[in-house]
């Protein structure tokens, strides 16, 4: 149902668009604001509400040219007020919208359907939404779906909002939307969805409704009453966004608090602005605007408003109150404008009042607020942590406080004619949308009065707000059960017992008690817990925000105010993971995944999980049923331990960061989820973290038996299957060493022998021995790039007292440092190295010899030495030789005069073997070979009486040079030629 | 370590604190630095350390009193490394006396004048100390020493702290020669270009405002760098300085300029009297001195297989062994010198053979053709002018100025 919902919902939203587009150009201004707002401030809990927003407003644009645009707007803005209040609820509804119409967003399409049914209602009038309201309730709860909800309403802005202000929000939307499908939210939505597949329903529904109306409103003016709901809504959401998010803008981002404030300021404002415009009726118009529903109650509203605008602390402060205020008002509200023509309406609204604002009943006033603050639970529900949710918010909102009071005021300025009667206004429109709403569609969301009686009466019964929060969750519970059994409209709600609302009273009591004080998890979210409450964002807080929040969503509310789109991503890389704590931790995204999770969970897992919501203290349990959910696994009692621990984890976590700056959490998380990532890696039900890996355990234990293998750099972990044991090293080690074949081979064999000894953490005799081989060919090949690799790594072996040919390596380092470093201080201080004993080695001591050559210049030294070097000591030299002759030829050069014989300087120079003892043979070659040398460093030669050749010194003094070496290349290095390449393939 | 009772143990803790409070707030840098002195083992500072020993809880004593407690991480650090550095515990001494530092220079940093600033040198001082001993310590235990490391690092931010515009910019010179030190022991040299370009550069810096100990200090480890770099002009600019400002009463700051200045001043043909090495103890160098006297090569082989050893650790052993040439020059003069008494029309003409035999009577074997290359080096090198005739293996001199002196020029410039 979920799914075919989404489908057709999706087609509604087409229509929908260019309705927005229209808008876009007439209403685009109060759209746009909302939208800037949104995308500006928070990533995704803002768009959401933008596209919620914009979702309405696009209705809207297209219902009426400017002027009745604006006053559409008013009106809507009252209706919407009640759209408005659904929309807070909404936002984890407009991800559902967004599921619908994106397939991605099936994930979503679950929370969208809880949330849907919110915004449905709100846009579409989809009234059976406000069924979905109450599942929407739900979904707040889960905050991160409301993230995911988010995304959706991206799509929604993007599907309706076409105007270029939605578009830029719906960038960012898209974005979301992308991360949450891509994300397990699908899985998790899913999970969650199968629990709440009424929900699923609901939604898709109010899509389908959503559709007709938006088609309706483009036909006939009756499609202008429902653009002004949009456009009511719109301005609610803005005002609750603004609203919303200025109480984020305090909690976290002291800068963006401060804008927040401004814009939240702005928000209420707005809201002011929409009272104004309803001519001097300023309460009505909030009321209108917030809900519908509450008409009369309108004129509290605007209190609410303006004492929401006093502070974010205040708002906060408000919301809670607001929400219980505010619920008792919706409902009011909604009965009465909405209510009789849109029954689904009115339902939508009681149900997140009752969920969310069990408490609300008090004032219309609080509407304002409670709008708010339902979006501020909604978002912060995500976060779970109301502070971070409002941060987050706050961030966009002084974008969409500019913004929107300009287009606010001009709908209110619209509306204040149209709607003097404030709820008059509103009624109208609203009601002539409801019509269009009802008759278009049979709403699964339009509750039954017996039912909002019920409602009422549970609220009735509340003592305080926690009572009423915790009663509101159960409400919600009870109607999205009802919904989904379908028993909604048949279940004698005069005689339904309210003990089982009033239980949760109970539980939810701890939470609900500290919301307020406490930015983050304290009063709004605890206080919603109840599952059915999507806008008590008190669940999210409880559960999320409890555990992880104050550190990491803090930093991870940040993350997603920068980054919408990461924050998404993040979503969908938990959802991927199954809700494994490591993504979380390595993303700052993570928090926001975990409060999602905690949403899905606890809307997936509703029924289930309601238990630990209640206890919503502990983010575990919720994330436990979250992951349980998302991931097959669940099921398995080890992975909920494994889940638990993994959430305990993270809690300290939390406990740590809470105190701290909001950056060090945010550290922590990055580093934690790269560490859990790779965690993952060798753990796939990812319960592990990085202090569990054993890295002795990682370490391969080799399998392959066979001798040859060709170096492959590693992108991976070992294959212990291609790790060759240490005796099959051995074996390979002689099998290279005996080998006829080239260097290339050979250094390729080595490399791999090298690479099975690292990765199986061999460090012994063999391991030297292999190195000093490679060293050894290196020196013969001149490779010495290998060598020098090679050899750094030998110093590190003997220093660990591994035993080896030291004293040869120590000859073939000095000779190295003489030779091609020409450090002064590393000469020295590797010579004060030295042992005595050392110095009376072979090789060391002909090394010694050496360096005393070069230093002196004494070529003719050199060469000597050059041709009785032991070991490999004339490999390192032959890569000197070239400079000492040329500057042996030079000193001869300047010094001698007239000439010099070229057998002499043949001789001398070591050109072809010993030329005193040697035959006469070698003598010619090494004439030759010493002519052409000399030839080719621009010496003169000349040929005697005798025919002897001469090296004419006065000539040659001025003209010697350097040559470029023939086998010089680019790249220095003249093994990577191409032939030599392919003579290694 | 005499017993301490308890109440004398209260009674010494509290009297340092006072002192230290009272040095602090009547600015009184000599007390301030008499107070952080570890390494003088001053008595006071030894019996504190005692009671500390015995009256463990010194935090709370801090924590009493609001006069103490306004410094109370500052103190309270400096007593654990006290207590640790009397017990001998190097390590812990050493890395409660960085927090020491760290803290102290956090305070340093809030203090308008520079009147703190002797006391900033010694707790400078005492942080390169204590890091070596810490070092000592670590490497007796088969640990890896890096507290010096450390302590380079500590150094260099309180560089930072002091590269200002204001008073205190006079005391960088000092911590940069701490650095210098630091850099020195461990082998890390190539770090000093980083603060010495701030030194010769930075437009704060006057390099005659800084204090002339520490230019002294600054000049002879820049000399020393000068000296690796076989730079031999810029190294006896440098060493010169040095040895011309250098307090002369401080024999051992005099005798480690000239240890290098001598080989530098070598090197450019400058030859210094037997009194002066004689004066300042610096027998290693008379040999070599000798050998270029008297053209020995095989004095001068002999001297450097001698003080192999230190030449080798001083950094000088390559320098010295460049000598060499200056070694052949002396001894080809001679030849020559002894050939003009004979036959002075032929003097300039120097046989191969007759230089081998000279080299074999210095008991060094040489064949016709290493002769041969020595003394195409020897002219290449400017040392000899003249002209090899290969063909007669003879060496012909110019008959102006055949061995031309250095004059102050490096060899083969």
């Amino acid at each position: 149902m979920n799914q075919g919902g989404n489908t057709q919902t999706v087609t509604p939203l087409d229509p929908n668009n260019p309705i927005e587009k229209r808008y876009g150009v007439e209403g685009s201004q109060v759209q746009t604001s909302p939208y800037q707002y949104s995308t500006g401030s928070d990533g995704t809990t803002h768009r959401v509400d933008n596209q919620v927003n914009g979702n309405y407003y696009h209705p809207q644009p297209p219902v009426s040219a400017t002027g009745n645009v604006q006053e559409t707007p008013n009106t809507t803005a009252s209706s919407s007020t009640s759209g408005t209040v659904n929309m807070a609820q909404d936002y984890s509804g407009y991800t559902p919208y967004q599921t619908p119409s994106d397939p991605q967003n099936y994930a979503n399409t679950g929370y969208s359907n809880y949330y849907s049914g919110y915004q449905q209602q709100q846009p579409s009038q989809s009234y059976p939404q406000p069924v979905g309201a109450y599942q929407n309730t739900g979904a707040p709860y889960s905050s991160f779906q409301n993230p995911g909800s988010y995304a959706g309403t991206a799509s929604y802005s993007g599907t309706y909002y076409n105007p270029a202000d939605y578009q830029t929000t719906g960038g960012y939307q898209s974005t979301t939307y992308n991360s949450q499908t891509a994300g397990g939210y699908p899985s998790t939505n899913y999970s969650n969805q199968t629990p709440t597949s009424n929900q699923g329903n609901y939604t898709s529904n109010p899509y389908q409704i959503y559709t007709p109306d938006a088609a309706n409103i483009h036909s006939s003016t009756a499609a202008i009453t429902p653009p002004v709901h949009y456009q009511h809504n719109y301005q609610q959401w803005p005002g609750y966004y603004s609203q919303t998010e200025v109480p984020c803008a305090p909690g976290t981002e002291k800068l963006p608090a401060t804008s927040a404030y401004s814009q939240s300021f702005p928000v209420s404002g707005v809201v002011a602005n929409e009272i104004p415009a309803s001519n001097g009726q300023p309460a009505p118009s909030y009321a209108q605007p917030w809900r519908q529903e509450t008409d009369s109650t309108q004129p509290p509203s605007q209190q609410p408003a303006a004492e929401v605008s006093a502070s974010n602390d205040a708002y906060w402060m408000h919301q809670t109150p607001n929400q219980q205020a505010y619920y008792p008002v919706p409902p009011q509200n909604h009965y009465q404008s909405p209510l009789e023509t849109k029954p689904s309406y009115e339902i939508p609204i009681q149900g997140h009042q009752r969920a969310t604002y069990p408490q609300e009943l008090k004032s219309q006033s609080s509407f304002h607020q409670t709008p708010l603050t339902y979006r501020q639970p909604t978002q912060t529900t995500p976060s779970v942590d109301t502070q971070r949710v409002s941060k987050i918010q706050i961030p966009t909102n002084p974008r969409i406080a500019s913004n929107l009071p300009s287009g606010y005021t001009k709908m209110d300025k619209g509306r204040s004619p149209a709607g003097a009667i404030q709820t008059p206004a509103y009624v109208s429109v609203s009601v002539s949308n409801p019509k269009g709403h009802t008759t278009a569609m049979p709403e699964p969301g339009t509750f039954p009065k017996s039912l909002c009686g019920f409602v009422e009466r549970a609220f009735a019964r509340c003592k305080d707000d926690r009572e009423k929060a915790s009663c509101q969750a159960a409400l919600k519970k009870i109607i999205t059960e009802a919904t989904n059994d379908g028993t909604i409209n048949t279940r004698d709600w005069d005689t339904e017992p309210l003990s089982t609302v009033l239980n949760t009273d109970v539980i939810n009591t701890e939470p609900s008690s500290a919301p307020i004080s406490s930015l983050q998890n304290k009063s709004p979210a605890r206080r919603p817990k109840s599952r059915w409450e999507p806008f008590v964002e008190s669940k999210p807080f409880v559960k999320p925000a409890s555990n992880f929040t104050s550190g990491v969503k803090f930093g991870g509310w940040n993350h997603q105010n920068e980054n919408n789109k990461k924050s998404s991503e993040s979503f969908q890389k938990v959802d991927a993971v199954t809700g494994s704590k490591p993504t979380y931790s390595a993303q700052n995204s993570a928090k926001k995944s975990f409060q999602r999770p905690v949403k899905r969970q606890r809307f997936s897992g509703g029924p289930a999980t309601t238990i630990d919501d209640d206890t919503s203290s502990d983010s575990e349990k919720d994330l436990t049923p979250y992951y349980s959910s998302a991931t097959s696994l669940a099921s398995s009692a080890d992975e909920k331990k494994r889940r638990d621990t993994r959430s305990k984890r993270f809690e300290k976590v939390q406990g740590h960061s809470r105190g701290n700056d909001i950056p060090k959490p945010k550290i922590s998380n990055v580093r934690r989820g790269t560490a859990m990532r790779l965690g993952q890696d060798f753990d796939e039900s990812g319960s592990r973290a990085v202090e569990d890996m054993d890295w002795d355990a990682l370490t391969v234990k080799g399998t392959c038996q066979e001798i040859e293998k060709r170096y492959l750099r590693l992108t991976s972990a070992p294959d212990p299957s291609t790790v060759r044991p240490e005796d099959v090293l051995e074996k390979a080690l002689l099998m290279v060493q005996d080998s006829p074949k080239n260097y290339l081979y050979k250094c390729d064999q080595l490399k791999s022998i090298r690479q099975d000894l690292t990765v199986q953490r061999i460090h012994n005799h063999l391991t030297a021995k292999v190195y000093e081989t490679h060293a050894r060919f290196a020196l013969e090949a001149g490779d010495l790039t290998e060598y020098n690799q090679c050899l750094s790594q030998l110093k590190i072996l003997y220093a660990e007292g591994i035993e080896g040919c030291t004293l040869e390596f120590a000859a073939y380092s000095l000779l190295y440092i003489t030779l091609h470093s020409n450090n002064n201080r590393e000469l020295l201080s590797s010579m004060s190295r030295l042992s005595k004993e050392a110095k009376k080695d072979e090789a060391v001591k002909h090394a010694l010899s050496v360096r005393a050559a070069v230093t002196s210049g004494n070529y003719v030294m050199f060469f000597r030495l050059y041709k009785t070097a032991p070991n490999m000591n004339s490999c390192l030299m032959d890569l000197y030789v070239e400079k000492m002759r040329y500057k042996a030829v030079t000193f001869m050069s300047r010094s001698c005069r007239p000439t010099i014989p070229v057998s002499y300087v043949a001789q001398v120079l070591g050109f072809a073997g010993t030329s005193s003892e040697g035959t006469g043979e070698k003598e010619t070659d090494g004439m030759e070979e010493c002519s052409e040398w000399l030839k080719a460093h621009g010496a003169s030669l000349v040929a005697d009486s005798n025919g002897d050749m001469l090296l004419d010194t006065k000539a040659s003094s001025t003209s010697l040079f350097m040559p470029e070496p023939e086998d010089a290349v680019a790249h220095g290095d003249r093994y990577l030629d191409v032939n030599d390449f392919f003579t290694r393939t | 370590m005499a017993y301490v009772s308890m109440g004398e143990a209260h009674r010494r803790i509290t009297e340092y604190l006072n002192r230290f409070c009272d040095a602090v707030s009547y600015q009184d840098s000599s007390m301030l630095c008499r107070l952080l002195s570890f390494s003088s083992n001053s008595p006071s500072l030894l019996s504190l350390a005692d009671a500390l020993n015995v009256f463990q809880d010194a935090s709370s004593l801090i924590r009493q009193s609001d006069k103490f407690s306004e410094y109370g991480e500052i103190l309270a650090h400096l007593f654990r490394s006290l207590q640790s550095y009397r017990v001998g515990n190097l390590v812990e001494a050493y890395l409660a006396f960085e927090k020491f530092a760290n803290a102290f220079v956090q305070e340093f940093r809030n203090w308008e004048s520079a009147w703190a600033l002797e006391a900033l040198y010694v707790v400078c001082y005492e942080v390169r100390i204590l890091a070596e001993k810490a070092d000592k310590e670590l490497t007796s235990n088969g640990k890896s020493p890096e507290k010096l490391k450390a302590a380079g690092s500590l150094l260099m931010k309180v560089f930072g702290v002091l590269a200002g515009k204001g008073p205190k910019r006079v005391g960088a010179l000092y911590v940069t020669c701490q650095l210098f030190k630091t850099y020195f022991k461990l082998g890390t040299v190539n770090l000093c270009r980083s603060v010495i370009r701030s030194i010769e550069t930075a437009r704060i810096f006057d390099f005659e405002e800084f204090p002339r100990r520490d230019k002294v200090t600054y000049m002879y480890y820049t000399g020393r760098l000068e000296v690796f770099n076989e730079n031999f002009p810029a190294a006896d600019t440098k060493l010169s300085y040095a040895l011309q400002h250098c307090n002369p009463k401080r024999e051992r700051n005099i005798r480690m300029i000239l240890k290098y200045l001598i080989p530098v001043k070598l090197s450019l043909g400058v030859i210094p009297k037997d009194e002066l090495l004689q004066k300042y103890n610096l027998h290693e160098y008379m040999n070599v001195v000798q050998a270029l006297r008297k053209g020995d090569l095989r004095l001068l082989r002999h001297a450097l297989q001698e003080h192999e050893d230190r030449f080798l650790r001083s950094g000088v052993y390559l320098v010295l062994e460049k000598l060499e040439l200056q070694v052949y020059q002396r001894l080809m003069k001679k030849i020559y010198i002894i050939q003009k008494l004979s036959d002075p029309a032929r003097a300039h003409q120097l046989k191969l053979e007759v230089i081998a035999k000279a080299l074999r009577w210095l008991e060094i074997d040489m064949d016709l053709d290493e002769v041969e290359c020595i003394m195409t080096i020897l002219i290449y090198k400017n040392l000899v002018k003249g002209y090899l005739a290969h063909k007669s293996k003879v060496v012909v001199l110019s008959k102006q100025d055949p061995f031309p002196k250095l004059n102050g020029k490096p060899v083969g410039s």
